[in-house]
């Protein structure tokens, strides 16, 4: 069984399987674009306009994702499950995953419940298919 | 290692380019640990591999170890001092550590090797900005002292946990309840709004207002015009209108207490009650420039 768990999870269908969570985060209504990128800031993957620079925002993105997790232990915090940050003209969104942050772009008018929800589902998706082993010694 | 992947090893024996090539791929995936353990192979055959000892940082890095990381960044510095990603690298270390200063002149170093470098540019802008405003200056209309008599007279909604009434630039004005660690958290709160801002301006969605952080305890509600920041800790099930409700209401009510009621171009005015949606941004809040307008 778990040799057929690991079949599953080929090379292949695990890169597949992260584009489509960050497409399907990207249909949802009034999202402009989503990534993943790792704590290290390395973007897995990435569905942006291509007005937006990739490799600063996933920079940016990595090093806050960072910061919202050694500030927590610093100051014996439960660690942060999901963060929104919300300017004049969209609003972004961050959620902490095994393998790193996923970040979704929105414009004003979103509703915040069904992106948090959707995040949440997407963090799970990322729990259920890499374990701990996979991502730590 | 797994007995099963150690004896496929012994049977499939990788040159460090292929075994390079796969740690890529697993990294690609997410897969950190089977990464570094084609990484360590490659290091077997080649200990003075820049690429490997690199990707090794890389791979520390996104397991959350940045001990590691930071040698093994040092280590490729050591062997090309010029190296701007391991300048990087260390930089955003740096930073995690909270040595603003090594951060930044880790980044300016790698943007004189290399200036076209998009990733230390947009960090060295966010770092920047942080450095701008220390050692901490008070922000023009507030007061001096750590603690504010009459701000400390807010009333914090029934359910709110915590309060903290601070200055962008990490100084802490008051808090409720008083206790020990609130300049840290003040000072953590600043940090994060910089980078957050940071990330919002390079995905082009314009200055940062407001920000709600969820962890499994409590929904931290925060509104801030880039001076000043009110943030109120509520329960985590708090509904964000709600939430943003109560901390509108102590926005306007600090602003009373700090004497800037009456609005400087740079304080977002009072906006309680939330607004009708067409003035409303996606947390149903509204935004700073219609509400000035509006003020007007």
């Amino acid at each position: 069984m778990r040799l057929k768990l690991a079949l599953e999870h080929d090379s292949a269908s695990r890169g597949r399987h992260v584009r489509d969570i960050v497409q399907e985060l990207k249909r949802l209504h009034w999202v402009r674009g989503a990534l993943i990128v790792a704590p290290d800031g390395f973007v897995i993957a990435a569905e942006l306009p291509p007005t937006i620079a990739v490799d600063s925002l996933a920079a940016l993105a990595a090093t806050l994702g960072r910061e919202l997790e050694t500030s927590a232990a610093r100051l014996g915090r439960p660690s942060v499950s999901t963060a929104l940050f919300s300017a004049d003209d969209g609003t972004m969104f961050l959620a902490g995953s095994r393998i790193g942050y996923l970040i979704v772009l929105a414009d004003q008018q979103v509703n915040v419940q069904a992106i948090r929800g959707a995040l949440a589902d997407a963090v799970a998706l990322i729990e259920a298919a890499w374990s701990p082993g996979e991502v730590t010694p | 290692m797994p007995l099963l992947r150690r004896l496929w090893w012994s049977r499939d024996p990788l040159s460090v380019p292929d075994a390079l090539r796969r740690a890529e791929e697993r990294r690609r995936e997410g897969r950190y640990a089977e990464a570094g353990e084609l990484v360590a192979r490659a290091l077997e055959l080649d200990p003075d591999n820049l690429h490997a000892h690199l990707l090794a940082a890389y791979l520390h890095a996104a397991r959350r170890a940045p001990g590691p990381a930071k040698a093994e960044f040092q280590w490729v510095l050591n062997h090309d001092h010029t190296h701007a990603r391991a300048l990087l690298g260390l930089a955003r270390i740096a930073l995690e550590e909270g040595d603003v200063t090594a951060c930044h002149d880790l980044l300016r170093r790698a943007l004189r090797f290399y200036p076209d470098f998009p990733e230390a540019t947009a960090l060295l802008a966010a770092v920047r900005a942080r450095r701008a405003e220390a050692p901490p200056a008070p922000h023009p209309s507030a007061p001096h002292a750590p603690a504010h008599p009459r701000v400390d007279r807010l009333h914090l909604p029934g359910t709110g946990r915590a309060l903290i009434i601070g200055r962008a630039d990490g100084g802490l004005i008051a808090s409720q309840p008083v206790t020990e660690d609130a300049k840290d958290v003040a000072e953590a709160l600043a940090h994060m709004l910089h980078l957050a801002a940071g990330a919002l301006e390079r995905a082009g969605l314009g200055p940062l207002h407001r920000a709600i952080v969820d962890d499994g305890h409590d929904a931290v509600f925060t509104r801030t015009d880039g001076e000043l920041v009110v943030s109120l800790a509520l329960p985590r099930a708090t509904d964000p209108t709600q939430g943003l409700l109560d901390v509108n209401r102590l926005w306007s009510a600090t602003l009373h207490e700090l004497g800037l009621a009456g609005g400087t171009p740079a304080i977002a005015p009072p906006a309680t009650p939330v607004n009708p949606p067409a003035a409303s941004d996606s947390t149903g809040a509204p935004h700073a420039p219609q509400a000035r307008a509006r003020a007007r």
